[in-house]
């Protein structure tokens, strides 16, 4: 049994969900895991504005309580990829996605300032309306080949998935990994969301990524 | 059968069409995050359309999933908008005031735990939360949620006795069904409170 990610080494099986542990997918496990480790030890980084006309600046104090719920977003959000990465199951893999969603949206909606605020509105939208395609193409595998299990699917043994199925389910993982481009947007990258804003855009790399490899072995 | 599926399909992405069409034309934020409910239909409807017992499964965490959003959504509208909480004293109706909460909701909370299970839960949190709406409470939030902890609990440990030691499957339907029961009526009612509260 080849997969495109290499032979899995290990597969985890809890009845008819499974999780396996391929080259690919232990690899991106890794880095999620990596960088949900910094975001646990890693400090806000303060903003720093200068003031015009004079030889001032004033440095902005993350309060306690926003920086909590930040480092909380950011670990979830690292949990929930090393989940969508090492799962074997399309409808499992669907919900780890909607899961870095949402924690997505909770990280760029954190910092309490209007644009930001706007941006992570817009960005919900989407990654809400983009559950439609994901979930839909989940179902629709199910209704197909009778099957979630990704090993089964690539097993040959089964129907083959529709082109039009898997493309549903990379517009899905698109809506959900589109979390950067509206931090960019909010210009979070430069002080606001730091460091954590790192997490959208590793989780969104992480699950493009991964996408890529089931929508190909399925 | 499956002239039955592509029909039904064929209908859920009609839905979905129309709903999306209607988000795009639509510009005030509030009515976005209403169409967004519309949207989120088609989604479960196309799983539903599974129609076997997978499908309860998968419909479950799809609305959960749902519903998450929409609440996180709502959250940030209301700090984006900065609308302020209003205190909420229960609705201001002649019937509700009256005794008619508690009869309505003494039988749906009996006829939800008679069902059992989470159909039973759904039935019987709508008898919660109809109560605390008519009423307006606001208390106990610990114990409400200690409940639901200790419910999930049952039921983390009923699947464990599903998976280990399968000869007592009929201890465990019982203790997952009253899990179930206790987690859906404790969150619903949750829902039934948190409106107004800031940290519900």
């Amino acid at each position: 049994m080849d997969s495109l990610g290499g032979t899995p080494y290990y597969i985890l099986e809890f009845g008819d969900e499974l999780v396996y542990f391929s080259p690919y997918t232990v690899s991106l496990f890794l880095l999620a895991l990596v960088f949900t480790l910094f975001a646990v030890i890693a400090k806000p980084e303060r903003q720093v504005d200068i003031a015009f006309g004079g030889d001032a600046y004033y440095a902005k104090e993350t309060s306690l309580q926003e920086l909590k719920f930040r480092r909380f977003m950011a670990i979830a959000c690292g949990f929930a990829s090393m989940g969508a990465m090492v799962t074997g199951d399309v409808f499992n893999f669907t919900l780890f996605i909607s899961l870095v969603g949402i924690c997505n949206v909770g990280i760029v909606a954190a910092v309490k300032n209007r644009h930001v605020q706007n941006a992570a509105y817009q960005y919900g939208i989407v990654a809400l309306a983009a559950t439609v395609p994901l979930f839909g193409a989940a179902a629709t595998i199910a209704a197909t080949t009778g099957t979630l299990s990704m090993v089964e699917l690539w097993s040959n043994a089964t129907p083959a998935v529709p082109p039009v199925v898997k493309a549903l389910l990379v517009l899905g993982v698109m809506g959900e990994g589109m979390a950067p481009f509206y931090a960019a947007k909010a210009e979070m990258f430069r002080a606001p969301g730091a460091p954590y804003v790192i997490m959208c855009s590793l989780s969104s790399l992480l699950i493009f990524l991964r996408v890529i490899e089931v929508v190909l072995v399925i | 059968m499956w002239q039955e599926y592509s029909i039904g399909l064929l209908l859920v992405f009609i839905a979905a069409v129309v709903a999306f069409f209607a988000l795009v034309v639509e510009k005030d934020d509030l009515h976005r995050l209403l169409l967004l409910d519309l949207v989120e239909v088609p989604s479960l409807g196309i799983i539903a359309l599974l129609g076997t017992d997978l499908a309860e499964a998968l419909i479950l965490p799809g609305l959960v999933v749902g519903i998450a959003e929409l609440l996180a959504l709502s959250q940030i509208y209301v700090t984006k908008e900065g609308l302020r909480e209003k205190a909420v004293r229960g609705l201001n109706i002649e019937v509700i005031q009256a005794d008619a909460p508690l009869i309505i909701s003494v039988l749906l909370i009996c006829y939800g735990i008679v069902l059992s299970g989470f159909t039973g839960g759904g039935v019987a949190g709508l008898g919660v939360v109809f109560y605390f709406m008519a009423r307006g409470h606001r208390e106990h939030f610990e114990l409400l949620e200690m409940a639901s902890g200790i419910s999930w609990a049952i039921w983390i440990f009923a699947f464990f006795v599903f998976m280990f030691i399968p000869e007592y499957w009929l201890l465990a339907l019982f203790m997952a069904a009253i899990g179930i029961l206790m987690k859906v009526i404790v969150k619903m009612s949750l829902v039934g409170t948190m409106w107004g509260d800031g940290n519900g």
